[in-house]
């Protein structure tokens, strides 16, 4: 459905998007994952026909999205990361806008302004203006504004940045259903958690792409996981003084901060026991060390990791 | 593109929404321009009248007094105090006590009676231009009047050889504001109207919904012809309201076709809000908007002759006259309001300020592109 081939955008001497080529099949769900200014929404703007591809190209169901930009335009949704709405109109008002701009009028117009008020439970703020809805409700409405033209092809940049995290997962069974029903879903995130719900995921650093596929296959890869070695996660007080002691133990080959614990990967023949000895030596002794399976974000970690070619 | 208005109903109907939506943006689109026409109209009187005079007679004769009357008897000068002394009238002149000061001196009707010559000293402060010139004027017809009514007496003729009639035509009693306030309403319309598009494509953008238009079959046409409209309805609706000002409070009757006047002032409208529109595709924020909207503002109240005639004016300033919408407007509204021209006689005028329109228009749709950078 969506097919990149080395699209790159150059501004001046910096260059936002070097070289990404990736595809997307019809109906799934990709995760466009990578921390700020790293390009993500360049490329989505490209995709959508906002900016020009420097070099590359990139097609849409088959179209160039630089040279078949108004052919392509109804086929899709884009929901830019501020939700842009007006916020002098209603709800109401801004659907039927939406509507109107894509050329749906008269029954139509009503009959799927209906369908997405339905789908998205909007119906008590019908009458309420954009300006006075909370960030959840914002999104929704943006996001049904979004799809008044039943695009095949939906970007949402960012979707559940600021709102609470009851919205966010009411919005993923959104896409689920949308997904379920055909329609391909481009989504960028910062939360891995909604990473490992996508189809697909892509993961761009400093302007190129270093991966992409499955999130299973991914976590699978020898680089994410070393023959001769295991994951660890431990769990204890003063989580970055026991990460600085262990560190520097050798068999331990990365060690990274998540929230209030550390995930390590360490020789297959190290225990226990050494780490125990060595977080005691540090004044820690109530850690709880358990083994786990790869997450998306080491697979990012190890991956960025690997292309800086230090040592966390 | 096939349909080259695509999206133009979609803008136009939430366009008309987001203005009335708020009654309080809408008064303070309307209701300052009325302001600035009254207190423009009241401040720009330039009728030069009753000018602050002081009289130093130290004659004191019949005919001294007799000449003062006539002084004051002109409307243009107004006695306001005697002084004593010439360095006391100096002074006072000097302290913006009065911009006149008349010096009769004591030989006066002494010098007149003897078939000498009567002299009168009239001191005049030359910095305010007008109503120097407008004293020195007057002063100096004072002089000739008397200087011919004393000659006829001693020449026993009845009738003075040679008399000019002046017929003043279309503002007759040459009030300021018949001149003034349709200019005041070229330039209101224009600070009003302009900023209203300048700003709201402007606004789009910081709020990031212009690119939300982007990426839907909108086409540019429509667009801009959607974001014009309703700010011509209220642009019209404004245009009336300052007419009707002009026509009642300022009582300046118009001698013209009202049809024909308020077919210019569209004309003008749309050339404003075209003018408009290209600044806010090229200005990033509200603030470069604003200021770019200033640049325009600024000449057209310098050099479109609404102040100031053009024809005086150096080569450079006439040239930038010349391109102004102002220019042409004013020009032909005076002629309509004031001397009941018609549009036949100034197609000139019409046919420039449509192309105007149409061109900055078709420029601006041209110019917008659908994309970010």
């Amino acid at each position: 459905m969506i097919e990149c081939d080395r699209l790159t955008k150059r501004f001046g001497h910096f260059t936002a998007v070097d070289h990404v080529s990736f595809s997307v099949a019809k109906g799934s769900i990709f995760g466009f994952l990578g921390p700020n200014g790293s390009g993500k929404s360049t490329v989505i703007r490209m995709l959508c026909g906002l900016l020009e591809p420097s070099d590359g190209r990139a097609f849409i169901a088959g179209k160039d999205v630089a040279k078949q930009t108004e052919e392509l335009k109804s086929n899709i949704g884009y929901m830019s990361q501020k939700f842009s709405l007006y916020d002098e109109l209603t709800v109401h008002e801004n659907l039927m806008f939406y509507g109107r701009l894509y050329g749906i009028h008269g029954n139509a117009l009503s009959k799927r302004r209906d369908e997405l008020v339905q789908l998205t439970h909007i119906e008590p703020y019908l009458q309420r203006r954009a300006a006075l809805l909370s960030g959840g409700w914002r999104q929704r409405l943006a996001m049904a504004c979004s799809l008044m033209h039943r695009p095949t092809v939906l970007f949402l940049d960012e979707p559940t940045a600021g709102i609470d995290p009851v919205a966010r997962r009411e919005l993923w069974d959104l896409l689920f259903e949308f997904s379920s029903s055909g329609m391909t879903l481009f989504v960028t995130t910062h939360y891995m958690d909604e990473a490992e719900r996508c189809s697909h995921v892509g993961y761009i650093y400093m302007s190129k792409l270093v991966v992409c596929g499955e999130p299973d296959e991914l976590k699978q890869m020898p680089l994410v996981r070393p023959p001769g070695t295991r994951r660890i996660e431990i769990t204890c007080d003063h989580v970055t003084v026991g990460l600085q002691s262990l560190r520097h133990l050798s068999g331990v080959r990365t060690a990274t901060v998540f929230g209030q614990s550390m995930h390590l990967l360490v020789d297959e023949g190290m225990s226990e026991e050494t780490i125990r000895t060595e977080l005691a030596k540090a004044g820690i002794h109530n850690a709880d060390i358990r083994p786990i399976a790869p997450s998306l974000e080491d697979v990012f970690v190890a991956l960025t990791t690997n292309r800086n070619g230090e040592k966390p | 593109m096939r349909r080259p208005f695509r999206g133009f109903t979609a803008i136009l109907y939430k366009e008309f929404l987001v203005v009335l939506r708020d009654p309080l943006t809408l008064f303070f689109m309307l209701f300052p321009p009325i302001v600035e026409m009254i207190a423009f109209g009241y401040a720009l009187d330039t009728d030069v009248k009753h000018i602050t005079t002081l009289v130093l007679d130290q004659d004191r004769t019949v005919e001294s007094r007799q000449l003062i009357d006539q002084f004051v008897n002109t409307q243009t000068f107004k006695v306001v105090g005697e002084v004593q002394g010439v360095r006391e009238l100096a002074e006072a002149i000097r302290r913006g006590k009065a911009y006149v000061g008349i010096q009769i001196p004591p030989t006066f009707t002494r010098d007149l009676r003897a078939g000498r010559t009567g002299r009168v000293q009239v001191l005049i402060d030359g910095s305010n231009s007008s109503i120097a010139s407008s004293s020195l004027n007057t002063a100096l017809n004072v002089g000739f009047r008397n200087a011919f009514l004393h000659l006829a007496t001693a020449l026993g003729v009845t009738a003075p050889p040679v008399e000019i009639r002046p017929q003043i035509l279309y503002n007759p009693e040459m009030r300021s504001p018949n001149f003034f306030v349709p200019g005041v309403i070229g330039i209101v319309l224009q600070i009003a109207t302009t900023f209203a598009t300048a700003m709201s494509l402007v606004r789009e953008r910081e709020r990031g919904t212009l690119e939300q238009l982007m990426v839907s079959p909108l086409s540019r046409w429509g667009l801009m012809l959607g974001k014009l409209t309703p700010y011509l309805a209220i642009g019209m609706m404004m245009g009336a309201g300052l007419f009707a000002v002009m026509r009642w409070l300022f009582q300046v009757p118009i001698a013209g076709d009202v049809a024909g006047l308020m077919f210019a002032t569209f004309l003008y409208v749309f050339c404003l809000l075209s003018l408009g529109l290209l600044i806010s595709t090229k200005a990033q924020n509200q603030i470069q908007a604003l200021q770019m909207t200033m640049i325009f503002i600024l000449p057209s109240v310098f050099f479109s002759g609404f102040i100031f005639p053009r024809e005086t004016m150096p080569k450079i300033f006439y040239a930038i006259g010349s391109v102004l919408p102002a220019t042409y407007y004013i020009e032909l509204e005076r002629a309509i309001v004031l001397r009941g021209a018609s549009l036949h006689d100034f197609w000139f005028n019409i046919v420039l300020l449509a192309a105007m329109g149409l061109g900055l228009f078709s420029f601006c749709a041209l110019r917008f592109r659908q994309k970010l950078a």
